[in-house]
Order: C-alpha cells, then structure tokens, then sequence
C-alpha cells in the first residue's frame, strides 16, 4: 500500500514538474505580452493590449507572418502528393532498398538541421534562386517530409489488401480503385501529416535563416533580428499569435482526425 | 431459368456452360498450387470446391476472379476465354473470407458500389441496392456502417454487394469460416435460398464437408492441387472415387490389404488373413496389389458377442474401446484385433439400445459386402 502511494507521488511530481517545464516558456511569453510597460518582463509590469495593438500596425512584422503563412503553404501543397504516395507505396509494395528508406524516415531525428540548411543553401544558391519564398518552402518540406511519410504508412498499413481486389471485383478500374478506396483509408494520416508539415513550416528558424535574404525574412527570422537590437514587448505579442496559431492547427487535427491517430503514428 | 432450358433440349450445349476450366495449372516458384484442373459448370448452379486447407481451392477462385493469371491453361466464362479480361472487365461477383467491405462507406453505399462503377444513373442504383437489401433480409439496415453492423450482418451486405450488378458467377471463399456454427448453419440456408431465387451461377470454397452437401448440387473436391472427384453430393458420399474422398467426407473406416480376386464390380480382399468381400470402386485395382477396403461408420452394426447379424455378408469380432454420446447418435470406437487391431468407428442411432455397450465390452460388429468400398493404395 504505502510503496505503491509513495510511487505514485514520486511520479505525480515527475509528471507536474515536466508540465511545468514544457508550459514555462508559453506561459512566460503570454504574461509578458500583456505588458501595460515598455520593456518586456515577467511577471508583466501592468495589464494592456498595447503591444496587440502594436504588432497589428507594425508592417515588417505582419509581412514576415503572411510570408511564413506562404512557406508553410508551399511546403504542405508539395508534401501532400509526395508524401502521400510514398507512404502508399512504402505500406503496400515490397519495396527495394526499404532499409535506407528507413534510415532516411530517421534523419529529422539525426542529421544536424545546420548541416541540411548548409546543403539547401548551396543547392538554391547554385541554382540562383537564393532570396524568393519558394525555395523556403521546399527546403522545409524536404527536411520534414518523413513526418508526411510516417503519417501515411501508419494508416496505409492497416488497409487490408482484399480491399482493393474487392473494389476490383466490382468493377473499377485501378484509378477508381485508388480514389475511392485506397485514397479515403489513408485519409486521416493525409490530414494528420499536412497540419504537421504545416506547423512545422510555419516554425522552422534555421533552414529559413540560411535561405532568406533582407526582403524575404519569415517570421521567426523576423523576431530573431528584432532581438538582436531591443528586445520590446511586441515579440512576446507576436510570439503569442505564433502560438495561438500552432494550437489552432492541432484543435482542428484532433476535430478531423483525433489525436490519438496522431500519436499512434509510427 | 432452368426450367426453360429443360423445355428447350435443341439449345447447343456450351451455350448453357457458364464456367469452362481447361487444364488450368498455378506454379509459385517450386509449388504446384492448381495442377492441370479442368470441369464445366452449367449455369445455374451452385458447385462447391471442397478440400483441406492450402490444397488450392483460393488459388483456383483466384484465378477465375481475375485476381491471378493461369502459369497453364484456360479459364472460359460464357465461352469466351478470359485470361487477358482484367478482373475489373468480368462480371464477377465475390464474397471474401474476410468480406472486405469498404470500411469508410455505409452497407448501403458498399451495395451501390458496383453500379456507381458501372455508371448506373442515380435513381436506378437507389431502387436496385434497397432491392438487394431487402433480399438479404437488411432492408431498413443501409445508413448503418460496417462496424455497427453483426457478423451476420456484415456477410449480408457482402452477399448485397456481390449480387447487385447481376453477375454471370457468384464466387464465395469461405465467407462462413469464421462464424460459429448456429450462424454458419443460418448462413448456409441462407445462401442456398438467395442462389435459387436469383438463378445465378455460384462457386463456393469451403473445407467443411457438412456445408458441401447441404449447399451444393455438385461437388469437387481437391487435395494437394488436384481434382479428386466431380459428383452430385450424394454421390460424392455414396460412391466415392478414391480413398481421399471416402476419408474427407463422412466418418470412414479403412481395411488395409491386397487383392485376392476381382469379379466384375466384386472385390475380394484378404486383411490379416481374413477373406472380406466389397465393391471395387477404382479402376486401377489389380489383383495381388495392396488396397484399402472403406467402410462407413454408419454403415457398420454392432451387436452382443453371442449375437446374430442377420444378412451381413462381414462379420468381425470386437471389443469396445470407447463410447461417445453425442444426443442424436451415439459413436463406438471398437478395436478388432482379426483385422490387425484396427480401430473401427461405428454410428448407433438406434435410440433403444442407446448406450447398450461400454468401454471393455466384447461385442461383433458386420456390414454388407456392397457397403465395403475397395480403392488401389
Ligand atoms: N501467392 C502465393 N505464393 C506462393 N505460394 C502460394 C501463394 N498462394 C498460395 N500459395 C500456396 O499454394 C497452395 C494452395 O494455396 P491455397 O489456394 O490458398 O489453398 P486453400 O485455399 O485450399 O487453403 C498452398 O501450398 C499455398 O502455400
Ligand atoms: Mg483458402
């Protein structure tokens, strides 16, 4: 009794001290924003919507949102198709070299994003490119197309393949097959993986660090050169629209997909 | 359907053979899975392809969907040759093993499936799926999905399915399998009820040799890629073409031996010494060759030691191993040491001497000679 009591409270302070961690810097930001002052601190000097008011009217600041807004588009609009049927393909056909696809499924978790963002450069810089959105984008969706690629094979691999010869033995032929069964199957991984490359686009720092140029910046380059001369409450603002966003993204995959499908992918 | 045939004998006859299988072989790698089968099938009917499991019975439905391409042969629908017809060109309909219902649609959007294929307007798919609901006793049942949906029911909407688009062949691969045994027993009538009322050709998979007699107006059965035997179901249980037959369906006794004498369709073979008498019932038997002699269980009576069998031309001496109460018959195993301490299994049905013999218990048991099946071993 009291050993199973005494590891319970062990756990709940691992658990509640690790919610902490991870809410500390959301929560910091969100008071810090609602700062009546003019430096940015927490717990926040006053209460205001100063600093919303303020990002609203700040031009470079709302052009570098729609800008990563546009990024994380390129990149989602590229990764569905690709992504979508190299999952297909990986679930359901014995494929060659499927060991270094898998070990290309690990590099987000292994390669250094410098050292891709370094390759990316000298690839669009070769190809003169350096400098518009577009390569952005693309640059984004090849360092997190895995993410795509895992959403879909998870859903794809539990499509029993009686399913489509059955669909055959109905009369369709192999585009029929594909769109009306194979493609609703794999549905909730297409949706799941999307939103993360969306997410993951509108966020990406370092790859978009190297590939910008002054006229070009998406947001969070846009907040990391605004630290580097003052650091004023308007970032926190942004910061929190940043996240607002984010959260948004994952409330509409748990209202499509659930969120459980998400977690469950391999 | 076939009573018009009946009345109209002038009719060429492959015009009335809906399945035509020629000498169809499937080789994977370095195994035979379908050697050489060859039948027809008349419209109209419902055959049953019945064997162990991996002796080729998916492989050879398979085929004839269109799923796999023949390594050898030629499968005929209609009395076209269909190799090169994509499964997608035949009109084919197919219950899966495990149904394969498309789980994202309702049953009624699964039914609709074949027409909206076939490019059926709107309306006409709306009155021909809630039709076939209706005729698998579903109707009322459309707008519920697949997983809110019974076992049962889930094979209704598979048999809907298969059957809307009016297909020239039905085939069903051991959709019953995986139900229990009141349900599959439902499902058989089921099925049986469904074909006669539609006419349509049918050809069912199964390894239960219960459901093949109780469904089917002809039988194949197979073993090891090979057709053993094509016959009306009584006549697969009455007069079966080889030892592997006899022993798949029904409960057989077998006598091991030799030819001594072969008179007409009279065999005399010598078991341990004894002379028995039997039917030859292979074409390959030759007198001095081993053989089996196959006895059904049913076939055999038993009786007190000191008792009479009355008209029984076999006559054997036994002692009561087991005795197994199943309600409606009651099964004696008897070892008979005069034939080499073969264990026989005997059917008693007979209600009043329910339970006469127990376990220890010496007892004779006979059957007739024409009741004893000789096969080439
Ligand atoms: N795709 C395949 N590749 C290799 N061998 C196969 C394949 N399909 C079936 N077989 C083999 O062919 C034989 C017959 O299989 P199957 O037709 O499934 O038997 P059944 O349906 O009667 O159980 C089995 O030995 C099986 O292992
Ligand atoms: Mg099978």
């Amino acid at each position: 009794m009291t050993g199973s009591r005494s590891k319970s409270v062990v756990l709940w302070t691992f658990v509640i001290a690790a919610l902490l961690m991870l809410s500390a810097p959301t929560v910091v930001v969100l008071g810090a924003s609602f700062t009546a002052g003019n430096i940015i601190t927490f717990p926040p000097d006053g209460l205001s919507l100063k600093w919303y008011g303020a990002i609203a009217q700040a031009s470079d600041l709302r052009q570098a949102f729609v800008r990563s807004l546009i990024v994380a588009t390129i990149c989602t609009v590229v990764a569905i198709p690709v992504g979508t049927l190299a999952g297909i393909a990986l679930a359901k056909y014995r494929v060659r070299f499927a060991r270094s696809i898998q070990i290309y499924l690990l590099l987000p978790f292994t390669i250094p994003l410098i050292g891709s963002g370094i390759g990316l450069m000298l690839v669009f810089g070769n190809a003169g490119v350096l400098g518009k959105l577009w390569p952005v984008g693309i640059a984004c969706c090849v360092i997190n197309l895995p993410f795509m690629i895992w959403a879909v094979t998870a859903s794809a691999s539990n499509l029993s393949p009686d399913l489509e010869l059955a669909a055959a033995n109905c009369g369709a032929p192999p585009l029929q097959r594909f769109l009306y069964i194979t493609l609703p199957a794999v549905l909730p991984g297409v949706i799941t993986g999307s939103l993360l490359m969306f997410i993951l686009a509108l966020n990406e720092f370092l790859v978009s660090l190297l590939l910008v140029d002054a006229r070009s910046v998406t947001l969070p380059v846009q907040i990391y050169n605004s630290i580097r001369s003052i650091i004023t409450p308007d970032l926190a603002a942004i910061s929190v629209v940043f996240i607002a966003c984010a959260a948004f993204v994952i409330a509409l995959l748990d209202r499509l997909v659930g969120l459980d499908i998400f977690l469950k992918s391999k | 359907m076939g009573v018009v045939d009946a009345e109209q004998p002038a009719v060429e006859p492959h015009d009335r053979i809906a399945v035509s299988v020629k000498d169809v072989s499937m080789v994977f790698g370095n195994v035979h899975a379908v050697k050489s089968a060859s039948f027809d099938l008349p419209k109209g009917r419902f055959l049953t392809i019945l064997g162990p499991s991996g002796s080729g019975k998916t492989t050879l439905l398979r085929m004839i969907a269109g799923f796999d391409r023949p390594t050898g042969g030629e499968i005929f629908i209609n009395g076209q040759p269909v190799s090169a017809v994509p499964p997608h060109g035949r009109a084919i309909g197919m219950v899966f093993q495990k149904l394969a219902l498309f789980p994202h649609m309702t049953a009624a959007e699964n039914v609709a499936f074949p027409l909206k294929m076939r490019r059926h307007d709107a309306r006409r798919i709306l009155e021909k799926v809630e039709r076939y609901l209706d005729l698998v006793r579903l109707g009322g049942y459309g707008n519920r999905r697949i997983n809110e949906l019974s076992g049962g029911q889930q094979q209704r909407v598979a048999i809907a399915r298969a059957l809307v688009f009016e297909p020239d062949l039905l085939l069903l691969d051991e959709p019953l399998a995986a139900l229990d045994r009141k349900l599959r027993e439902e499902m058989q009538l089921e099925f049986r009820r469904i074909q006669k009322e539609l006419g349509v050709t049918t050809i069912n998979v199964t390894h239960d040799q219960r459901e093949a007699l109780v469904v089917s107006d002809e039988i194949i059965v197979m073993n090891g890629g090979s057709i053993q035997q094509k016959a009306r179901p009584v006549d697969a249980y009455r007069a079966p073409s080889n030892a592997f037959v006899a022993n798949f369906i029904g409960v057989t006794n077998f006598v091991e031996g030799r030819v001594v004498e072969l008179a007409g369709s009279r065999a005399t073979i010598e078991a341990n010494g004894l002379h028995l008498a039997g039917l030859a019932a292979d074409a390959t038997l030759a007198g001095g060759k081993p053989c089996a002699g196959a006895v059904r269980a049913e076939q055999i009576r038993v009786a007190p030691k000191d008792g009479h069998l009355d008209g029984l031309e076999t006559v054997v001496d036994g002692l009561v191993v087991d005795c197994i109460f199943e309600g409606e018959r009651v099964v004696y195993e008897i070892r008979v040491p005069q034939l080499g301490d073969v264990l026989m299994r005997v059917f008693d049905h007979d209600p009043e001497s329910h339970l006469q013999f127990g376990p220890g218990d010496a007892v004779r048991l006979g059957w007739n000679a024409r009741d004893m099946h000789v096969f080439a071993k």
